[in-house]
């Protein structure tokens, strides 16, 4: 502790300070410099240390180290003289200095030793003198580095370049492995590179050479070079001939290390060249036969001309349909066989324009004979192309459709000749139904007076009047209910006539049960025997039909009633395939002598005292029979009964699942 | 006023009316000799419009062929107004033609009859209608003819 104390206590000394009577310029002028130059030689080491780790190659490092220690110790007693400026530590400041003393005789000591060793360190001579040697070594390894990589893009280049060639390029070492199998070998042999690598290219392709193999080895070691034609066999079996080249390839000293191939495919050339021959006789043959048919050719015409319109081939049919011989018309202009106008108007330039834009052009116009007659021609244009592209002319096609085209003017003519007809018709029917509709109402307003006056004097007045007169009365009222009895039935034969016929299925069964029902009450009060067979469904208008069987059984009921036991049948049966329905009674008959009569209007073949009856309802039912296509006949005999036969025609006909309904006698 | 008959020829009236009496079902019978007069008494206009009262007919015997308004157009006008529309209209006509009919019902007509030519046919008719519309149907309540 004493020795520390000695060494940092102020002692009996003054401070430094007072040596410069504590002058402030003199003062600051030591401070200063001292604290730059202790700053300098702090520094000066870390610099030299950087410099030691950067080039760890040098010599005598160890020296540096050294050095920069001195220049430390230099920097400590620098700070010390600033210190000692105000303190009184000059202890301290005296073993500094002697550190500090230490450190430069022994760096001294040091590096004068170390002079000569320094001197003798070739690695430091060689170093200096070395210098322009290695720059041009390097300059050189430069060039040559440049050099290697272009050589080195070359030879990618190269090979690429045979990736890209669509010939097939084989390399072969001389155990004849393969060693290289480009893109165009693997195209056209069908085998990829990565199989066929160390095989034997002639085996594998089964080559075929021109002559023995070993005298082409021989001959291409010799020079080096082959060409010719070979066979090989595709993987997929197919042959193939190609032109062939070789190359003797050499190492870097000169000796043979393999041969390059080079092939191409000339398989189709050679079979061109074999086949041109036979493509040229069947062109003309072709051509000849071509030319037999167009000239045999009759109905139509067929004219060729060039692209200025003059004809330059003309067959028989232009021969007949025109009029003009081959001889008279080639070379002339084709104008000459169009009408006047059409050719004023353009349009044969038009035509041909069209042709040669769309490829060809169908159209219908006159055309004009030698005679100067002419006719209704359909015509095709067609323009021809050489294979270049260039126009070289066209063809038409002519056809002689007058008589065509006036059929169907005829036909044309005739349908609005129809038209009108039908139009005539529509306004006769238009003005019929309006009379029948008049007849309804008019007719039998004044009918309905008389019968309304008539039957008011007789009942109301009959006290006052003579009994024949009443008589008479009677005979007025029976004559009005006549009359209205004959316009409904005239009403209704009208109404067929204009009806729309409308088929559908109808179950006839069904159809008779609902007549029977609604038959005059004669029929329900009287005893009759009624016999209905089971009937068919059949195709065809439900009210019309409904008519037919409301006349034909109201005239059995009526015809039977002086039959003590009356019998009304219907069924039916099957004559040559076609279904007939009847209706027979055993009722009074008729005459056969008049059966022609009993489907006349307002005919009839009984006394109204007997019978009464407008002569209206059978040619109402013959009306509707035929309207469906149908047929009706009676077979008769006086005091036998009548049979009435109809058919309602082929659309009529019951389907073959057709049900029928059993009908109760009512 | 129990019935409107609307009739153009004065026979077929006459023989109405004739058949109306002696049914003796109603008593008062109005007559319109067409269809305008019609709908001037169901609507007092015209001559009609001083006609007091809330009288309506409790049926329209109407005749389909009538001068100047025909049945159908009348029929429609009672039956598209709703003062008119709740009274019975029974169109009279000589014939059954389809498309008569097929019209009178579109338009709301409450029943359709042919006139026989039977005189006695004819009476039976109008007894019956008098029996069924003036005695067994309901008649229309007054809150059916609003606006009256």
């Amino acid at each position: 502790m004493d020795f520390l104390r000695l060494l940092f206590g102020p002692g009996d000394f003054m401070p430094h300070g007072y040596r410069y009577l504590w002058n402030p310029g003199l003062v600051w002028l030591h401070v200063i410099s001292d604290v730059l130059i202790a700053a300098s030689y702090f520094t000066i080491p870390f610099t030299l240390l950087w410099f030691t780790r950067k080039r760890r190659d040098l010599p005598f490092s160890w020296m540096f180290g050294l050095f920069g220690t001195f220049i430390v110790a230099c920097g400590a007693t620098n700070v010390m003289e600033v210190w000692n400026l105000w303190q009184v530590e000059y202890w301290l400041a005296g073993a500094l200095k002697a550190v500090m003393a230490v450190a430069s005789v022994g760096t001294a000591i040091l590096l004068a030793r170390l002079m000569p060793q320094a001197l003798d360190d070739p690695s430091a001579r060689q170093s200096i003198n070395a210098n322009p040697a290695l720059e041009t070594e390097v300059r050189e390894r430069r060039a040559l580095e440049v050099d290697l990589r272009s050589s080195e893009n070359r030879y990618r280049e190269q090979a690429e370049l045979l990736q890209l060639t669509y010939d097939a390029v084989i390399v072969r070492n001389l155990k004849d492995e393969v060693t290289y199998w480009n893109r165009g070998a693997e195209e056209l042999y069908g085998w990829r590179g990565e199989e066929v690598l160390g095989k034997v290219p002639y085996e594998l392709l089964q080559t075929s050479f021109p002559k023995p193999r070993v005298e082409m080895e021989a001959e291409t070691r010799e020079t080096g070079y082959w060409e010719g034609e070979l066979t090989q066999r595709r993987r997929d079996g197919s042959v193939i001939a190609v032109c062939s080249r070789w190359v003797l390839r050499r190492d870097a000293q000169g000796n043979p290390n393999g041969i390059l191939e080079s092939h191409r495919d000339i398989t189709a050339k050679r079979g061109d060249r074999e086949s041109l021959g036979r493509d040229e006789e069947r062109n003309r043959v072709n051509e000849i036969s071509f030319r037999l048919l167009i000239e045999a050719v009759k109905d139509y015409a067929i004219i060729g001309f060039d692209p200025n319109g003059m004809v330059t081939s003309w067959n028989d049919g232009a021969e007949r349909l025109k009029g003009y011989k081959a001889e008279e018309i080639m070379g002339q202009h084709i104008s000459r066989l169009y009408a006047q106008e059409d050719i004023a108007a353009g349009k044969l330039e038009e035509e041909l324009q069209q042709a040669a834009a769309t490829g060809h052009v169908k159209d219908q116009g006159w055309r004009v004979r030698k005679d100067g007659s002419r006719f209704w021609a359909e015509v095709v244009t067609t323009a021809l192309r050489n294979p270049d592209g260039k126009l070289i002319g066209f063809v038409k096609i002519d056809r002689d459709i007058t008589a065509r085209r006036d059929s169907e003017k005829r036909i044309r003519d005739l349908n609005l000749e129809l038209l009108e007809q039908l139009d005539q018709l529509g306004n006769v029917n238009r003005e019929l139904e309006s009379f029948s509709y008049s007849v309804s109402h008019d007719l039998r307003t004044p009918l309905r007076h008389v019968d309304g006056f008539a039957r008011i004097l007789k009942e109301e007045y009959s006290q006052e009047i003579p009994q024949e007169a009443i008589r008479y009365l009677d005979r007025i009222l029976e004559g009005a209910t006549r009359m209205g009895q004959l316009i409904d039935d005239l009403l209704n034969l009208a109404r067929i006539g204009r009806k729309e016929l409308k088929r559908k299925k109808l179950q006839m069964g069904s159809l008779v049960k609902e007549v029977m029902a609604e038959l005059p009450a004669e029929a329900q009060e009287r005893s009759i025997e009624w016999r209905i067979e089971p009937l068919p469904e059949m195709n065809c208008d439900p009210g019309l039909v409904k008519l037919v069987f409301a006349n034909l059984l109201a005239n059995a009921v009526k015809f039977t009633r002086k039959q003590a036991a009356a019998v009304i049948e219907v069924g039916t049966r099957t004559t040559d395939g076609q279904l007939t329905i009847f209706v027979r009674d055993n009722g009074v008959g008729f005459d056969p002598r008049y059966a022609d009569k009993l489907f006349g209007v307002f005919q009839r073949l009984h006394r109204q005292e007997d019978f009464e009856g407008t002569g209206i309802g059978l040619v109402t039912v013959q009306r509707i029979i035929r309207r469906h296509g149908g047929e009706i006949w009676a077979e008769s005999q006086l005091d036998a009964g009548t049979s009435f036969f109809f058919t309602l025609g082929p659309l009529a006909q019951p389907s073959d699942e057709a049900q029928s309904t059993e009908i109760k006698p009512a | 006023m129990e019935i409107l008959l609307v009739e153009d020829n004065p026979s077929d009236a006459e023989l109405a009316l004739h058949a109306l009496k002696k049914c003796t079902v109603a008593n008062r019978v109005m007559r319109a000799r067409d269809g305008a007069e019609a709908l001037d008494f169901l609507f007092r206009r015209g001559e009609h419009s001083a006609r007091g009262g809330e009288e309506r007919p409790l049926l329209v015997l109407l005749d389909l062929k009538l001068p100047k308004v025909d049945g159908l157009q009348v029929l429609k006008e009672i039956k598209d107004d709703p003062k008119t529309k709740a009274i019975p209209v029974i169109l009279l006509s000589s014939s059954k033609e389809e498309s008569d009919m097929a019209a009178g019902y579109l338009l709301g007509v409450n029943s359709y009859i042919q006139k026989p030519v039977n005189f006695a046919e004819f009476q039976e008719v109008v007894r019956q209608l008098g029996m069924y519309w003036l005695l067994l149907n309901a008649k229309p309540p007054a809150s059916a003819f609003p606006n009256t």
